[in-house]
């Protein structure tokens, strides 16, 4: 996988030399670079011939959107991965903590026991059994 | 009254049945005084249920609900799955390398950082010169599926005029400066707008920049040490020359 990476890499920075090349050229022009500018614009089709060959490839690969946000904004799109990591271990973190939680509540009222030697029959332990119900409803 | 009780009954059944472990028969008093499972024809029952009226949507819905338990919003219990949120995902999925790489270190903010050998300004947003990645998504350009090489009639719409470029559109050889690196690397810092120059020349430029530098290098150090052999008295050029002058008296 790679590989293709690579190979498409590769033709990007082709591409992207020729056209400063090009930049050169045509920033202090003269007749005789007349050839040379010829030259360096059928590279330029020829440029993105092979880049569009490359396309096929990678028809399987899918990019955020907001990476775009984050190249249109001048920043490194790096910075989005870093943050999708983070929030994606925040919210791990928060499952985690209800999923103890609720644990920890439920051997609690196990434990419990009432005058009457019912378990669970008192109105706090209904009371919070309710709550554990809507829980998990809500999830 | 009695339907109450009933009720509260169920509700205890009901939860039991969830979480696990056989509870004791309620006793026969209780059963006596109408606290038994609320079954109907129990032993010492209260009244007996009222004939259900006939059933329509809405009653099936409610009696989905109520057989499911006394909670309203209590639904069907999920079942039993290895992953969870409890487990660290982050290792479950291999992603410590990728997390140590862009969260341990500090990721630079400019998108020059991550492309440092593209040309031009691209830490500039893509709005202040209509360059944006998603303009090109929501507004494609219309143009042909096929990239065709151009001919030599088209490439006399190429044909330029001699000179240097007005000064407005010298933006693209301008690059943001460059950080001095800590390391005594000689790189030059591109303010200024870059004098145009072929590529092949500015190779040779480099290597004459380092051939002109050594030697100056070496010119410097050889005036150093001239400098001091004269004023030391070791140095035969000084008593040579005091010693031709004192001959040339004599």
């Amino acid at each position: 996988m790679a590989e293709k990476f690579d190979s498409l890499e590769e033709q990007l920075e082709k591409f992207v030399e020729n056209i400063r090349q090009l930049g050169i050229i045509v920033s202090d022009f003269q007749p005789s670079s007349q050839a040379g500018l010829n030259q360096k614009l059928n590279f330029m089709v020829t440029g993105l011939q092979d880049i569009d060959k490359c396309r096929q490839q990678l028809h399987d690969i899918s990019v955020p959107l907001e990476v775009f946000e984050y190249i249109d904004q001048g920043r490194n799109p790096q910075l989005y991965t870093k943050e999708c990591l983070e929030r994606a271990l925040a919210k791990n973190e928060q499952v985690k903590g209800k999923i103890d939680t609720m644990k920890f509540a439920i051997t609690f009222l196990n434990a419990v026991e009432n005058p009457l030697g019912h378990p669970g029959t008192d109105s706090l332990s209904v009371g919070i059994l309710s709550c554990i119900s809507c829980f998990y409803s809500c999830l | 009254m009695g339907e109450e009780r009933a009720g509260r009954a169920g509700m205890m059944e009901n939860f039991s049945a969830l979480f696990g472990g056989a509870e004791p028969p309620p006793p026969a008093a209780a059963t006596a005084l109408g606290f038994g499972p609320g079954k109907p024809g129990g032993a010492g029952a209260g009244p007996p249920p009222a004939v259900a009226p006939p059933q329509t949507a809405e009653d099936a819905a409610r009696k989905a609900a109520a057989a499911s338990g006394p909670f309203y919003l209590m639904r069907e219990l999920p079942g039993n799955m290895e992953l969870t949120g409890s487990t660290n995902l982050i290792t479950h999925y291999n992603l410590e390398h990728s997390y140590n790489k862009f969260c341990g270190k500090k990721v630079k903010e400019k998108l020059s950082n991550f492309l440092p050998d593209l040309p031009g300004m691209i830490d500039l947003p893509g709005s202040h010169d209509n360059s944006s990645l998603r303009s090109l998504i929501e507004k494609p350009p219309i143009c042909s599926s096929s990239f065709n090489p151009i001919t030599g009639t088209m490439l006399t719409g190429f044909r330029l005029h001699a000179g240097p470029l007005p000064e407005q559109c010298r933006l693209m050889h301008i690059q943001p400066p460059k950080k001095k690196n800590k390391h005594k690397h000689k790189q030059s810092r591109t303010q200024d707008p870059v004098p145009p120059e072929t590529p092949s020349d500015s190779d040779h430029k480099k290597k004459k920049k380092k051939k002109e530098e050594d030697p100056e290098r070496k010119r410097k150090k050889k005036e150093k040490k001239k400098k001091k052999n004269r004023h030391s008295p070791e140095h035969p050029g000084v008593g040579s020359s005091q010693a031709s002058s004192s001959s040339s008296l004599r």
